[in-house]
């Protein structure tokens, strides 16, 4: 039986089109014939509607679409609310295990780097905001610092000091929310919430400072918008006495939890060359124990000043990547306080024209986000806006890890093991 | 640098630095054997692939596939900028040394068309798979924001190479394209294979809306 025949007994639906008049239409707009669905279609009374009505494109894909008896393919998204975003997962399972799985991304890719490519350097660093929506303040240090690079100037030490300030702000938030999610998809709703309250003090403090509450278009080229006010140091504050605290109350709820260890320990473990061969990078490369941190590795002002730990774990299972966020907004915490007793006094922004015209020449710049290693390769042709713009997210990265990961876990972990991984769909489709 | 110099001797007048990174420009063939030497040798070591990314040069110009690499042995970030021909964009695929590149390799297929043989999943990775242009290559054109570009208001969609111009040849003094210095014959026209063109809209006989199909 093919996909588009009508089913012995079934009601026709009016969509369903005789076989003669189909193939006259598919030749008519270049569409290649319908294939024959493989063997197993049906199964269990379900009927098989994942498999695209042309041929497949690459091995990969007659792979994926070969299914076999006792297989089935089983559609996950693009509305679903696990997924962090729009994203589709089509799973090949047997009974409840996953054989195989394909992402299917684009639900949301906007285009950015062409947007950029047609906006001036000045207002790159507002179109880059809403990529990767959790961090946007890492979003934009990384054009910055590649802009600066190209022009030629560096920010003034404060603005330095406050770029570094917002950014360990934003991963403290992020990380938090991470482990909310990771909670939230195996069916734990208080973290998140908790999560959330965290998150709105930040996303509050950097408001005070930056006028928004998401997209906070910050960062400016050579320096920053404004510097620290009064508000915003009360808030901090406030914000800094009870944060250690609060990270343990959180904490307390999960890590210790029978049923979060059961579910998250030995469960889609990464090994170490498994991890650098896919290219994983962030948090969950250095939970598979490889010490990588683009603030050791290529010190950008003013970490080369600060002191800080590059913490991995060894296990390289969720819990190990869960374990990391912790100890790693830890180190955030101590980041911040170091940066508040350090940060020295002077301008905030260096004098750069209106328009910037760079000369003709390349850049790249990397930084550390909170997903991992975030970079922009930036080339100027002499004009005002850049020739190309370039940026690698790293959640896309880490999505790709995904049909290496599944084989043999249960539909169930899925998601735990893709919020593990803390992807952000606004960065994946760019 | 001065491993680089060795390894890489033909090479070697291409490398650039700045205060970073340190470039070279191989031709796009021997990018992978390129790559292998870098990843494997144990003095270069270069363990990470940072990135992938195409760079389209313009249209008379080339294609640029460049990596970034990271060590821990050196100092700096490695570039190494393939050059490909835009007329036959094709690059072996380096899935076999990081197979973290499938996705960048995908977007560099997505976006500027560049094809990577041996790679086992180079499919579209953004765009549907029925999409037919490469909207990063530089001339596919914004309609809105290259406001001041030679394709201003035009739809990159309905771009002329692919219109139908035959429906336009019987009206004569009113082809809406004939003052434009188009052509108007249909073997000047550039059509997809598969023939993906629109059927000309039944407006009232004899007349044809031309303002539809026209550039604003």
């Amino acid at each position: 039986m093919t996909a588009t025949e009508p089913r012995e007994g079934r009601i026709p639906d009016p969509i369903d089109l005789d076989a003669a008049e189909e193939a006259r239409l598919r030749t008519a707009a270049g569409i290649a014939p319908a294939v024959a669905t493989a063997a197993g279609a049906e199964y269990a009374g379900f009927e098989m509607v994942g498999i695209p009505d042309r041929p497949p494109q690459t091995e990969r894909e007659r792979e994926l679409f070969t299914v076999d008896e006792g297989e089935m393919l089983v559609n996950m998204g693009p509305q679903h609310p696990s997924t962090h975003g729009v994203m589709r997962l089509l799973l090949k399972v047997r009974s409840e295990v996953v054989t195989d799985l394909d992402v299917v991304l684009g639900y949301l890719h906007r285009g950015i780097e062409k947007l950029c490519e047609n906006a001036t350097y000045t207002t790159v660093l507002t179109y880059v905001d809403p990529m990767d929506y959790l961090s946007s303040m890492h979003n934009e240090h990384a054009p910055a610092l590649a802009f600066e690079k190209l022009y030629g100037i560096e920010a003034p030490p404060r603005a330095q000091y406050i770029r570094a300030l917002v950014v360990e702000l934003n991963r403290v938030f992020s990380h938090g929310l991470m482990m909310g999610f990771l909670a939230l998809d195996m069916g734990g709703i208080t973290p998140i919430l908790y999560g959330f309250i965290n998150r709105d003090e930040i996303v509050e403090m950097l408001a005070s400072i930056s006028g928004q509450r998401m997209l906070f278009n910050f960062f400016r080229v050579g320096g920053v918008n404004w510097d620290v006010n009064d508000e915003f140091l009360s808030r901090l504050g406030t914000w800094h006495s009870k944060q250690l605290r609060s990270i343990r109350d959180n904490e307390a709820l999960l890590t210790e939890n029978e049923i979060f260890r059961a579910r998250t320990q030995k469960m889609g473990i990464i090994s170490r060359e498994q991890a650098i061969q896919l290219g994983v990078t962030g948090p969950n490369l250095r939970a598979s124990g490889v010490p990588f941190d683009v603030r050791k590795a290529h010190p950008y002002a003013p970490y080369a000043e600060l002191e800080f730990d590059v913490i991995t774990q060894q296990a390289g299972d969720v819990y190990a990547r869960y374990i990391q966020r912790i100890d790693e907004l830890k180190q955030s915490m101590h980041l911040i306080e170091q940066i508040m007793d350090k940060m020295p006094h002077g301008p905030v922004q260096a004098q750069v024209p209106g328009i910037i015209r760079p000369r003709p020449g390349r850049a790249y710049a990397a930084i550390e986000s909170p997903r991992g290693l975030y970079s922009v390769y930036a080339i100027s042709d002499g004009g005002p806006n850049p020739y190309r713009f370039r940026m690698r997210d790293p959640s896309l990265i880490s999505l790709q890890v995904m049909p290496t990961l599944m084989p043999g876990h249960l539909i169930a972990d899925t998601m735990a093991i893709m919020a593990s991984l803390d992807p952000v769909m606004g960065g994946v489709d760019k | 640098m001065r491993l680089l110099t060795e390894r890489f001797a033909d090479a070697a007048p291409t490398l650039w630095t700045d205060e970073d990174t340190v470039e070279i420009t191989i031709p796009g063939a021997g990018a992978a054997d390129a790559l292998r030497t870098l990843r494997d040798d144990p003095e270069l070591d270069f363990w990470m692939l940072a990135d992938a990314a195409a760079v389209d040069y313009g249209p008379t110009e080339r294609f640029e596939v460049v990596y970034h690499l990271y060590s821990d042995r050196h100092p700096a970030w490695l570039r190494v900028r393939a050059t490909v021909s835009r007329a036959d964009p094709r690059l072996p695929t380096i899935t076999q040394l990081w197979s973290g590149a499938g996705f960048h390799e995908r977007e560099m297929f997505d976006m500027m068309g560049i094809v990577f043989e041996g790679n086992r999943d180079l499919r579209r990775l953004y765009m549907s798979p029925d999409y037919r242009s490469f909207p990063q290559r530089k001339d596919f054109l914004l309609p809105d924001d290259a406001a001041d570009s030679p394709a201003a208001g035009v739809n990159p969609l309905e771009r002329p190479e692919t219109w139908d111009l035959t429906r336009f040849a019987a009206l004569g003094p009113l082809n809406p394209l004939a003052d434009a210095g188009a052509p108007t014959d249909a073997s000047a026209v550039v059509a997809d294979p598969a023939g993906e063109q629109p059927e000309p809209s039944p407006v009232g006989a004899g007349q044809t809306d031309a303002s539809r199909s026209r550039p604003r």
